[in-house]
């Protein structure tokens, strides 16, 4: 027990005495959850927007005004002709196109139905899918003022169906609220696998390893003596994690605090492992480095932090099966936003379980043949 | 019975043979050298007496114990000091010799009378990282942690490698003093000068054991007539001397030519003078001298 205590204490002194190490600990979570958020956002800000009026009616420039005072809009003007339209297209220079046809007015007046053709630029699948809602929804939305107050019963008698979206569990559908608990699991995962492969790497590039290989201590109590700062350190990184989030986006955890915690433990320690695992293998801190990136990087675009996990190929859905972090990431978003229950991330928890007492054991089996 | 038993070490490490046939006995108390050039297997054979390597075959006992068995016994009574610094750089002084004494489940206070000598001069530094402490400091610090559990054998892995000769000298002279106390001391060394501060030697070359003895006596057993001459040209001198016909055994030895002579040698000794003058070679006197260690390593290693 003394031991281990003093191996904590030895691992607690060389963090708190490593500049760099205590900057990464405190100033990385600051500046991901900062900049993350912001720059992983999927709202469309700004669109801009031109227009081929064929009409030149009072209700066509009025619904062309309409566009003008939406903040999603920024108003190109009038087209001419529709050759310059697709010119202007190709050199991103507007987004949209609305082409509003002959006797639109007098259609609507006439209660006959009319085309509004809108032409996207979809070089960014993304805008130009969202942006499309937008307009419909401007048009939509001025047509029925119109209709109400013309006192025309146009729209309301002939049973108009007005869809209205509600996106459950992230009602304003804000990105941050996706990406931010993603930043979360980011984080545990960099402290448990990287930090942790680091340290070890680097006991054996500068050969203390040998000189505790001698001491008739254990490895399995050096181990834990490693595993207990980091594992702490993790948890710490977790907690300040939630509070950030708390207080730059004003997210609140949904579920039970308390099991939240307790499946972040068990994380953190599959984590652990596969940082100890690691550092078994690996001759040296650069060696390790690109081990754990590699695997980080198909760790996270797996977990379904920017691409829903559903949409994948069966392939990709099985390798996410080995995955601990879509694990997590599942259970993270399912606890932070969506408020459920133990019961719901009960298979969640039981499988990084299972990962954790794999991954631990192959590293102490490692260590042990890599020396005695 | 001995303190360190070796019997027909063995070990492999692909197509390289780093030990073969190693048999040694280490004497309870006494300073035994391990002596030969870079590569000849003395930090693999160390490393099998200290427990973290397994040899292929063969068998060591310290203390009566064996080394792959009662490994963990073992650990906690020897001590030991590898070739390369090896402590933690960002802990100070005093940390590193508290942390190691616990891995020992010993405490700095219980065992400061074998390092007190050593700890005294540590002392003014004791809250320095150990990374930014002198080369000889370092060293110091790190017999210290080597020391701190009272080991009943302290191995050095080429300690003093890289060290200025005023250090060498100071290390020596602690190591004796730590034989004093009753500590077995098992030290390698490139360097044969070091080797005749040893009780015994082994000299260990391309992983076999050519030679076990005093140093003295392997210096009374040399078998040739040694002679020194001094000379400009000693290059241009190694690459004429196959066309010497007598049996002789030579090699450079700084700005000296050491040459041993083997039979008749009042015949080789003019013979030798007159082949200098047939080549026109510039030379000074040639003196016969009494071999040092490193001649009789020459030797044994021709000879072997």
């Amino acid at each position: 027990m003394r031991i281990i205590l003093m191996l904590i204490k030895k691992e607690f002194l060389q963090v708190f005495r490593s500049p760099l190490l205590m900057s990464i600990l405190i100033v990385a979570p600051m500046v991901q959850f900062i900049l993350f958020p912001f720059t992983a956002d999927y709202e469309i800000k700004v669109l801009d927007i031109a227009f081929i009026d064929n009409d030149n009616s009072t209700l066509s420039r009025q619904l062309i005004e309409e566009f003008s005072s939406s903040t999603h809009f920024r108003s190109k003007g009038m087209i001419d002709s529709k050759s310059y339209a697709d010119q202007l297209m190709k050199a991103d220079k507007i987004d949209f196109l609305v082409e509003i046809p002959l006797n639109f007015e007098k259609n609507v007046m006439g209660q006959q139905g009319t085309t509004i053709a809108i032409t996207a630029n979809a070089i960014n699948t993304v805008k130009a899918g969202i942006g499309c809602g937008y307009v419909q929804t401007v048009i939509g939305d001025y047509l029925k003022e119109t209709a109400e107050n013309s006192g025309m019963s146009a729209f309301s008698d002939n049973a108009q169906l007005f869809t209205t979206n509600i996106y459950w569990y992230n009602e304003q559908m804000n990105y941050k609220n996706l990406i931010v608990p993603g930043i979360l699991v980011i984080l545990v995962t960099l402290i448990g696998a990287y930090v942790t492969a680091l340290n070890l790497v680097r006991e054996k590039e500068i050969g203390t390893i040998e000189q505790i290989n001698v001491t008739p201590i254990r490895k399995w109590q050096f181990l834990l003596g490693k595993m207990i700062p980091f594992w702490i350190l993790g948890m710490a990184e977790f907690i300040m994690g939630l509070f950030l989030m708390k207080l730059i986006f004003s997210i609140t955890v949904q579920g039970s605090i308390p099991v939240l915690l307790t499946i972040t433990a068990i994380y953190l320690f599959v984590m652990l492992g596969l940082g100890f695992f690691i550092s078994a293998v690996a001759e040296n801190q650069l060696q390790a480095m690109f081990i754990v990136f590699f695997l980080f990087i198909v760790f996270v675009l797996l977990s379904g932090l920017f691409t829903p996990t559903e949409g994948m190929p069966e392939w990709a859905k099985f390798i996410n099966y080995l995955n601990p972090m879509s694990f997590y990431m599942d259970v993270i978003k399912k606890m932070v936003l969506k408020g459920c229950e133990f019961s719901d991330v009960k298979i969640q928890t039981i499988t990084l379980s299972v990962m954790a007492v794999i991954l631990n054991t192959a590293a102490i089996l490692s260590y042990k043949e890599s020396s005695k | 019975m001995p303190e360190i038993d070796i019997q027909h070490i063995n070990k492999r490490f692909g197509k390289i043979e780093a030990l073969h046939d190693i048999n040694i006995m280490v004497e309870q108390g006494e300073v035994f050298g391990l002596v030969g050039p870079d590569g000849a297997g003395k930090s693999t054979l160390f490393n099998i007496l200290t427990t973290l390597l397994l040899p292929d075959s063969g068998q060591v006992d310290i203390m009566g114990m064996d080394v792959v068995k009662d490994y963990l016994q073992i650990r906690q009574s020897i001590g030991y000091l590898p070739g390369v610094f090896s402590l933690y750089p960002d802990l100070s002084v005093q940390e590193n010799l508290a942390f190691f004494a616990t891995m020992y489940k010993s405490s700095v206070l219980d065992n400061m009378s074998l390092i007190k000598p050593i700890w005294k001069q540590l002392l003014p530094f004791k809250d320095r990282p150990a990374g930014k402490l002198s080369g000889g400091m370092k060293q110091k610090l790190a017999l210290c942690c080597a020391l701190i559990h009272k080991p009943k054998i302290l191995f050095l892995d080429e300690p003093t490698t890289g060290v200025d000769p005023v250090s060498r000298k100071e290390f020596w002279d602690i190591l004796k003093d730590i034989q004093h106390k009753n500590v077995t001391v098992v030290v390698s060394t490139p360097y044969m000068d070091e080797a005749t501060r040893c009780d015994r030697i082994a000299l260990i070359q391309n992983g076999n054991i050519i030679k076990i003895d005093t140093p003295n006596n392997i210096i009374s057993n040399f078998r040739g007539h040694l002679y020194t001459v001094k000379m400009d040209d000693i290059f241009g001198l190694m690459q004429l001397m196959n066309q010497f016909e007598l049996t002789c055994n030579y090699y450079p030895y700084g700005e000296h030519f050491h040459i041993a002579f083997y039979d008749e040698v009042e015949k080789a000794l003019p013979a030798f003078e007159r082949f200098l003058q047939d080549h026109g070679r510039q030379y000074g006197e040639i003196k016969p001298i009494t071999p040092n260690i490193e001649d009789c390593f020459i030797e044994l290693m021709q000879m072997s």
